[in-house]
């Protein structure tokens, strides 16, 4: 047993990282202060407001509640990663023709939910996006807007 | 040439394709070569006397550079504070509130500080605190503020920071047909922004630079120059674009103390707050309101008297002008005949309140909309009707000497009335409820904007305003397009830096659009101004003869774009065009109790449809429309999501937040795992949000302000649709199930 | 959060190696959606966190034993609530698990973690409860085998002992056409802990068994063999009466999520609702013809 540094590698966002991590720094640490990869928020650090949501294999996961030393040799996939070629994934381009972006700060965590209900289930109903959005809040309130902006992707990905 | 007009359309949010790529950068994004961290040590409890802090544990921890207290600072200790300089940059002798900060830990890595942190021992007994309106108005409790604090003033030795009486005519003269006397609660409420509060400073060549999701940069640029003793020119702010602002982020916190460490130890200081120390710093002022409103036969009002008593925590931030600007207005839009309004800021020992999206009209409108509903249901006259009858028209006076009414209201009470369909049957376990809103805008403010042209005609704008996701760039950027006949995509937009921007005095009240949009209109003025003289002198006519339109130089030998005008202007040399606008409104005035008259009134109507479960109490709410009197709406999709975001706010104080204290005065429900706001499972089943436009506002193109209408009325609107759903009276919020529960309980059992 | 060390053993032997070691204060890390909201807050100080993701006698499937079946340690709430066979024959189950927070914890929280965490307001309990769940216990001293009914002891607490883990937890198929139907009182709509839970069920054969969740210190389930909660019952009074014995061992509290007396009458409702909604399970099943 030590409590210094473990070797893990992860793949985040296609890219492949071998790196020394504390056991007890989570996901979200290592994005954020590790690889610089700041799209993902923290808010809560508790897994209820859903600001930190990454995909681990596709899954989507509040990624304060994983310590990153589980993760190796697995997949992740963070807001920076949605977008391929310059070109916006149809869910981010949908958040913007709504109006579902306001401050944005539960933004990344949103689309990220998004992009797993959708994998999963590509013509969901309106209770559905609530459902598979249930675990991020947004408190500029801007709800509505986002549950039009998930059915607007659902249908142009069709 | 004709320009496309820019104006009522929903140009894309400027700023949304970074938001949605991650790509922004907020404040704890931005990194800082050899920043510190800093992690801040408090006790439990409200109120505890400091005995002792014993540092000597905390600072063996490797990588800490320093654990600062109080007693480290040059005494007596600097306080800070937007209108009274209360609050220390460190809890002294005693701390006054739950999550005051006993001392602060600076080290090399976030682990190192809170390990220290927890290694601080904080010798603290705990004192009576002072937890509510009746122990703040108890002459028996212990005085939240030291009485030196206050020399001259008479109220020193209480807990009454500020007391007022506004009003006219003589409610004690009429005699009433109805009576209608109650009181109501307003709960303690946090704000709960999704970004929580950061603060970084640094010291530079210059002096000291911060940065903060600040609202207000040039406030905070004052306060801290004021605590350091400096000249203001030497303090500059930086806030990245906030992630959620609503008034939490308005009002200096940790700013003081992260300027003292970084200048302390010579390298920059970083504090990021967790959501739960976030909850402890701000929020909402709680009240408890008396009303006493008489009305006649046909549902008049005939006189409206209100003692309104906020509870405003341990340190005054904003909380004063709260109080004194809400309760000014607390008759709300109606004909008021005789009203008297006796309104008291008291201190307690309770997180300091601060501003909160609506500035203390929700709180008001809680007691004054109930009163209207419940005439309405004694008199026997329609909730919607009542409300009608009470309503001035537009250029009415109905608070003497003041703004009048400056709206078809009328209008927006029509709007809400067809769109929820009022008059339909209603199901078993429904009800509906109608209320309205009214807030004051800006009494007297100033905003300077900066506009400079480029050689290609392209354009930045300088200003002060925060676009924390209102869209405030957009709508800058919209009216720059406009009135220089550029598209808004060759507009760039840069605000948040106090040594780059010009004055602005806040991003609140929903006084932006109005003054910024005024202040950047009155620049593109003065470049076409200039443009005009640049134009004559090159072609050597005389100004008379050029006239200088959007995106277009009229001349006698033709027209010219603004980028060839230039060219043949400035010449080879090159340059640009630079405009200064100013926006001061109707200005200060001193005998005003407000210092000034309210710019526009921010009006919306609330009506909506709620089912309740008898037996459990749980609330459905089925039915939301929202018609608010916004003048013109710049960019429609921008103002109709803020009334959404304002309504989905206030239906969470309204039906599920509530901030629970011990009898320590410590709050139990910290976090988002027990302090519960809705979701996106919690939203109505439909919503609407109607714009009436009549160009009669004082803003760009007749805009009025928006983005606060939201969330004025919809207590009032939910309150009475639950009460008339479950059969019941409830006028505390908020409206929990086991609160509605245990009415119908209290209901029934009173049955004969 | 402090810092810990970290193992990712490969064997179950391993595993128990670990949690039984006396110069350490171990604690298994399954999904951690319970387990680090608890570090970080400082709740729990282990020495040495230990995974189980990489075990691979720990399963993460559902398995069809003899009579029923076989739940892994590292199954998820997504994938029983995405089982055909559990949302065939275990439908208050599915329920249950399917409000457990949001998509993202059940992505990752296990049903052996739910239960080994112990919250009296754990979701999944009353209904494994009512469907007379058995723990598989493995430890240093070998296996052995636990109805779920006498699993807990206390808020937060279990029969497990150092070094014991729960490999599995085993759902015997009902033998007679039932139905089941669970319940929950909530502060929201949206994701929220429960103020109190419940599950019942109705079997053909005219018992009941309701199981009741944070209106005591633990868990507990009671049966009720007298005839007056079967399907298509109708004395209410009678059935009323049957259905507050069932609960006569709570013993609510007021806590932040809600009062004594506000618990106390929601039982009354909720039982009642659940009845009716199990009920009508049963006997639409019946209608229907399957089993």
């Amino acid at each position: 047993m030590s409590l210094g540094k473990i070797p893990v590698g992860i793949e985040v966002n296609q890219r492949s990282f071998n790196l020394e991590i504390s056991p007890h720094h989570t996901l979200l640490d290592v994005l954020r202060d590790e690889l610089r990869l700041t799209g993902t928020k923290e808010c809560c650090s508790e897994g209820e407001c859903g600001a930190c949501t990454v995909l681990v294999n596709g899954q989507a996961v509040c990624s304060c509640l994983v310590l990153a030393v589980e993760l190796d040799g697995q997949k992740v996939t963070t807001i920076e990663g949605l977008a391929s070629d310059g070109h916006l994934d149809p869910i981010q381009e949908a958040f913007v023709t709504t109006g579902a972006v306001q401050c944005g700060f539960c933004i990344p965590g949103m689309i990220v939910a998004a992009r797993q209900l959708l994998s999963s289930n590509p013509n969901p109903s309106r209770a559905e996006i609530q459902e598979g959005l249930a675990g991020n809040l947004c408190r500029c309130g801007g709800y509505s807007r986002i549950l039009d902006a998930v059915a607007l992707a659902a249908s142009s990905r069709r | 040439m004709t320009t496309p007009d820019w104006i009522g359309r929903s140009h894309e949010r400027i700023g949304a394709r970074d938001r949605v790529t991650g790509a922004l950068r907020y404040t704890a994004d931005l990194s800082f070569d050899d920043v510190l961290h800093v992690k801040l040590v408090q006790v439990g409890g409200a109120r505890s006397a400091i005995r002792k802090v014993d540092r000597c544990e905390a600072l063996k921890v490797p990588g800490v550079e320093c654990v600062l207290i109080a007693d480290d600072l040059p005494q007596p200790i600097a306080r800070f504070g937007p209108a009274f300089a209360d609050r220390p940059i460190l809890a002294t002798g005693e701390t006054k509130f739950f999550g005051e900060p006993v001392a602060a830990v600076v080290a090399k890595t976030k682990d190192a500080a809170d390990a220290a942190a927890a290694l601080v021992q904080v010798d603290a007994e705990p004192l009576p605190a002072v937890l509510s309106v009746e122990q703040a108005l108890d002459p028996d409790s212990a005085l939240v503020q030291d009485p030196s604090l206050r020399p001259k003033d008479p109220l020193a030795h209480s807990n009454t920071l500020r007391e007022w009486t506004f009003g006219w005519g003589n409610p004690s003269e009429v005699a009433p047909d109805l009576v209608i006397e109650h009181d109501y609660r307003f709960p303690m409420v946090t704000h709960f922004a999704i970004e929580p509060h950061v603060f970084i400073a640094a010291p530079d060549a210059n002096g000291v630079t911060i940065w903060t999701p600040t609202q207000h940069v040039f406030v905070l640029q004052r306060v801290v120059a004021a605590a350091l003793k400096w000249p203001i020119a030497k303090v500059r702010i930086v806030a990245p674009d906030p992630g959620g602002g609503f008034g939490g982020k308005g009002w200096p916190k940790f700013e003081p103390l992260l300027a003292v460490l970084a200048l302390r130890l010579g390298r920059p200081v970083r504090l990021v707050l967790t959501l739960e120390e976030t909850f402890q710093q701000a929020r909402r002022t709680s009240a408890r309101i008396h009303a006493k409103t008489g009305f006649d036969r046909a549902g008049r009002i005939v006189s409206q008297e209100l003692n309104t008593d906020f509870l405003i925590g341990a340190y005054a931030d904003i909380g004063v002008r709260v109080v004194s600007k809400a309760s000014y207005a607390a008759c709300g839009p109606y004909r008021t005949p005789h009203a008297k309004v006796t309104a008291r800021a008291l201190l307690s020992h309770t997180t300091p309140s601060t501003a909160f999206r609506g500035f203390g009209t929700p709180q008001a409108s809680w007691a004054v909309e109930s009163q209207l509903t419940e005439a309405a249901g004694l008199l026997g006259i329609d909730p919607v009707e009542i409300r009608r009858r009470n309503l001035p028209r537009k250029g009415e006076a109905f608070i003497p000497n003041d703004t009048p009414a400056d709206g078809d209201w009328a209008a927006a009470l029509a709007s809400a009335e067809r769109a929820l369909d009022w008059h339909a049957p209603l199901a078993k376990n429904r009800g509906r409820g109608i209320a309205l809103g009214l807030k004051s805008s800006s009494t007297a403010s100033a905003s300077q904007a900066i506009v400079r042209l480029h050689y290609d005609a392209s354009v930045s704008v300088l200003s002060g305003t925060s676009d924390m996701g209102q869209g405030a760039r957009t709508v800058l950027a919209q009216i720059a397009g406009k009135e220089l006949g550029v598209s808004p995509d060759r507009v760039v937009i840069t605000m948040g830096d106090t040594s780059i921007v010009p004055y602005d005095s806040s991003t609140s009240a929903s006084r932006s659009t109005v003054f910024m949009g005024n202040a950047v209109i009155k620049a593109c003025e003065q470049i076409r101004r200039q443009l005009r003289v640049i134009a004559a002198r090159a072609l050597e006519v005389d100004e008379s003869a050029i006239d200088v339109v959007p995106g277009e130089v009229r001349t006698p030998k033709g027209a010219m774009s603004y980028a060839e005008a230039m060219q043949a202007g400035l010449g080879p040399p090159r340059g640009e065009i630079i405009g200064v606008g100013e926006e001061r409104g109707g200005g200060y005035r001193p005998e005003h109790p407000l210092g000034g008259r309210p710019e526009f009134w921010e009006f919306m109507c609330t009506a909506v449809e709620v089912e309740v479960d008898p037996d459990t109490g749980m609330v459905d709410v089925t039915r939301l429309v929202l018609a608010s009197d916004v003048g013109k709406a710049l960019n429609p999709q921008q103002v109709e999501t803020q009334d959404e975001g304002a309504a989905t706010m206030g239906v969470g104080h309204s039906l599920m937040e509530e901030l629970i204290l011990d009898g320590s005065g410590r709050i139990v429900n910290l976090g988002a795992m027990d302090y519960r706001i809705p979701t996106i499972q919690d939203i109505p089943r439909e919503l609407h949000s109607v714009l009436i436009e009549n160009e009669d506002g004082p803003g760009p193109y007749g805009a009025k302000g928006a983005g606060e209408g939201g969330i004025l009325g919809i207590g009032g609107a939910i309150g009475a649709a639950v009460n008339q759903a479950a059969g019941v009276k409830i006028r505390d919020l908020p409206l929990t199930p086991e609160r509605i529960w245990r009415a119908i309980q209290s209901a029934r059992s009173e049955l004969p | 959060m402090r810092p810990f060390g970290y193992l990712r053993p490969t064997t179950l032997d391993q595993t128990i190696a670990a949690l039984a070691d006396p110069e350490a204060k171990p604690y298994l890390l399954a999904g951690g959606t319970d387990l680090i909201v608890r570090l970080r807050r400082g709740h729990l100080r282990p020495t040495v966190v230990v995974d189980t993701k990489g075990v691979r006698d720990l399963r993460n499937e559902i398995v069809s034993v003899d009579g029923g079946l076989r739940v892994g340690a590292r199954v998820t709430m997504t994938s029983i609530v995405g089982d055909a066979r559990v949302r065939e024959h275990f439908q208050a189950l599915v329920e249950a698990a399917s409000v457990v927070g949001s998509v993202q914890i059940r992505n990752r929280a296990t049903l052996t973690g739910n239960i080994c965490n112990a919250s009296p307001a754990a979701d999944t309990v009353p209904a494994l409860l009512i469907y007379g769940a058995v723990a598989n216990v493995a430890g240093p001293a070998g296996s052995r085998r636990v109805p779920l009914a006498d699993f807990f002891t206390g808020p937060g607490r279990t029969v497990l002992g150092r070094g014991e883990l729960l490999e599995s937890v085993d759902l015997p198929l009902p033998k007679a056409p039932v139905g089941a139907a669970f319940g929950r009182i909530t502060r929201r709509r949206g994701v929220d802990l429960a103020t109190i839970n419940l599950c019942g069920l109705v079997s053909s054969d005219g018992t009941a068994r309701f199981a009741f969740g944070a209106v005591a210190p633990t868990p507990f389930v009671s049966v009720d063999e007298s005839g007056a909660l079967a399907a298509g019952g109708s004395d209410q009074a009678a059935r009323r009466a049957a259905l507050r014995r069932l609960f006569a061992r709570a013993r609510p509290i007021t806590d932040v999520r809600g009062s004594l007396a506000y618990r106390a009458a929601m039982l009354d409702v909720m039982s009642d609702r659940t009845w009716t909604l199990a009920a009508t399970r049963l006997t639409e099943r019946l209608r229907s013809g399957s089993s």
